[in-house]
């Protein structure tokens, strides 16, 4: 979905859809700036440089002393 | 009363040992001081005198008995209120945790108390160290000792005020995204963020895990190597914590910066956002100055600061809503409206997107790691601009985003903010420091160079 094409109609939705059932009308308006704002962070990221192999920074470890 | 507001922790620590000073005279003109001007300044969310003078007096018989503790025995301070204080609410100055009373102390509060501190309270927050500067919380943002009308800088903005106005020589701050250092910068004191995992967070309310850092803020480059020295160090509880021996923060400083390599990320503030003409004449200047010491000092490029800010914050929405997302959901109108807004910003950060930022998050640390097999020390911008008015919230919504710091977060980096001058308008200029992970020996070495060469650690506002 592009920015722009998102309503506060959508968000309403979208946010019902995880439980956040309880935000007046004003709330709604922050969560539609909100996910504006989060999505053009998210552009702004050059995932595609990535490659299958790169891992996350902080993955799952084990050390010595969880031998069982 | 004898003036102490400006005592250091070093300085006070001396005076003690010798018996030349009472920490019971010390906390109370300390008190004095912010009964008198805390109205104006907001810095403590929570004061406790009534602490602060046990603490005062069990010091004082201690060290008349020949048991001192060591330099931080009888030196007050203040804990931000994300920290948890056996007995007292960590309400991350949020209507939410209003009644949330901490069972035991924090890791690092626990040091500080085994230190022998004086705690003096609570410091202001912006709210979950996220929303602030507010005006609808249950208390008012703090304000900026060198100018109350302006914004004092967060989210550790008690911390930051405080230790500026005289009130502490020394405070405890958070830092996701840059909390610590830009109330340093802000108020012209000492932030230092460590390296990722080596001041345990545990007993720290979270607001991203994989970011979060806890560090010290003081007026002086000395007294934050001395508090660091006290709260580094594993903690086998805190999951992130890094398995290694710590201390030795004040072995360098006197040794200057000669020969120290020093690459200058001018890019930060000059090309992928455009300071203000006078901070970036006060960074060139800071530069310039360890140069003039002794420093090789040349530009060097890293990643577009954008690529770094974008990473802070994809990570940090998708693991602060994971926090706050069952407060969201029953209570969403007891937050106040910029931590609500900022908090939902990760309602729908999708599960690949934050993967993807966590594997760019790695490609940007190992690059920016890469740089110091050539440099010891990276000098560059804290804050574009210095600190605006607070009743603004269209010049706080614009500068509260340019910023350097949140590259340092997503690195793990030490990086560390200090006063580098004033504004024609009489508001503090700032320079960060940046090293190699656990390499804060140096970095205090460096700072403590170029403070002993500009002396601006040495200017305090004039209050009241």
């Amino acid at each position: 979905m592009a920015d722009g094409s998102l309503t506060v109609d959508e968000v309403r939705r979208m946010a019902a859809e995880i439980g956040l059932t309880r935000l007046t009308d004003e709330h709604l308006q922050q969560l539609l700036r909100a996910t504006h704002a989060a999505r053009a962070r998210r552009e702004a990221l050059p995932f595609g440089s990535l490659t299958p192999a790169d891992e996350p920074a902080h993955v799952f470890s084990l050390d010595a002393g969880d031998e069982r | 009363m004898t003036d102490f507001a400006y005592l250091s922790v070093g300085e006070a620590a001396e005076l003690i040992r010798g018996k030349d000073l009472s920490p019971v005279e010390y906390t109370k003109a300390l008190i004095a001081r912010i009964e008198k001007h805390d109205r104006q300044l907001n810095a403590f969310l929570r004061f406790t005198p009534e602490i602060a003078l046990e603490d005062a007096r069990r010091a004082e018989a201690e060290i008349a008995r020949g048991g001192w503790r060591g330099a931080f025995h009888g030196v007050p301070y203040g804990l931000k209120d994300i920290v948890d204080y056996a007995g007292l609410p960590t309400t991350a100055h949020s209507k939410i945790l209003q009644g949330n009373v901490a069972a035991t102390d924090a890791a690092v509060a626990h040091r500080l108390r085994e230190a022998g501190g004086v705690f003096m309270g609570k410091l202001s927050t912006h709210e979950f160290a996220i929303g602030g500067p507010s005006f609808d919380l249950p208390w008012p943002p703090a304000r900026n000792p060198w100018n109350r009308d302006h914004f004092c800088g967060g989210s550790s903005s008690g911390s930051g005020a405080a230790t500026a106005a005289g009130f502490l020589p020394a405070a405890i701050g958070t830092d996701t995204g840059g909390s610590v250092r830009n109330p340093a910068s802000m108020c012209g004191v000492v932030g230092m963020k460590p390296t990722y995992g080596l001041v345990s967070r545990r007993g720290v309310l979270p607001l991203a895990f994989s970011l979060d850092h806890v560090g010290p803020l003081t007026r002086t480059v000395r007294d934050n190597a001395l508090m660091l020295d006290l709260i580094a160090g594993h903690d086998p509880l805190d999951p992130g914590s890094a398995n290694r021996a710590a201390g030795g923060y004040t072995a360098q400083l006197g040794r200057g910066v000669k020969g120290l390599r020093v690459g200058v990320i001018r890019h930060f503030y000059t090309r992928d956002m455009q300071a203000d003409a006078e901070m970036v004449a006060a960074i060139d200047a800071a530069a310039e100055r360890l140069r003039e010491l002794g420093a090789e000092v040349r530009e060097i490029g890293t990643a577009p600061l954008g690529e770094y800010v974008a990473c802070n914050r994809v990570i940090l929405t998708g693991e602060a809503f994971a926090i706050h997302e069952r407060w969201l959901r029953e209570r969403p109108q007891d937050y106040g409206a910029l931590a609500r807004e900022r908090l939902m910003a990760g309602a729908f950060v999708r599960a690949s997107d934050y993967v993807n930022a966590t594997r760019l998050r790695r490609k940007l640390t190992d690059a920016f790691h890469a740089l110091f097999a050539h440099i010891d020390l990276v000098v560059t911008s804290s804050s574009m601009d210095p600190a605006c008015r607070i009743d603004d919230p269209k010049a706080v919504e614009y500068t509260y985003a340019r910023q350097s710091r949140a590259p340092f977060n997503v690195t793990g980096s030490p990086a560390l903010s200090m006063p580098a001058g004033f504004s024609k308008a009489g508001l503090p200029l700032a320079v960060q420091f940046v090293g190699k992970p656990f390499s804060e020996a140096l970095m205090y070495r460096a700072a403590h160079a170029y403070e002993q060469a500009c002396g601006w650690s040495g200017m305090h506002p004039a209050i009241g």
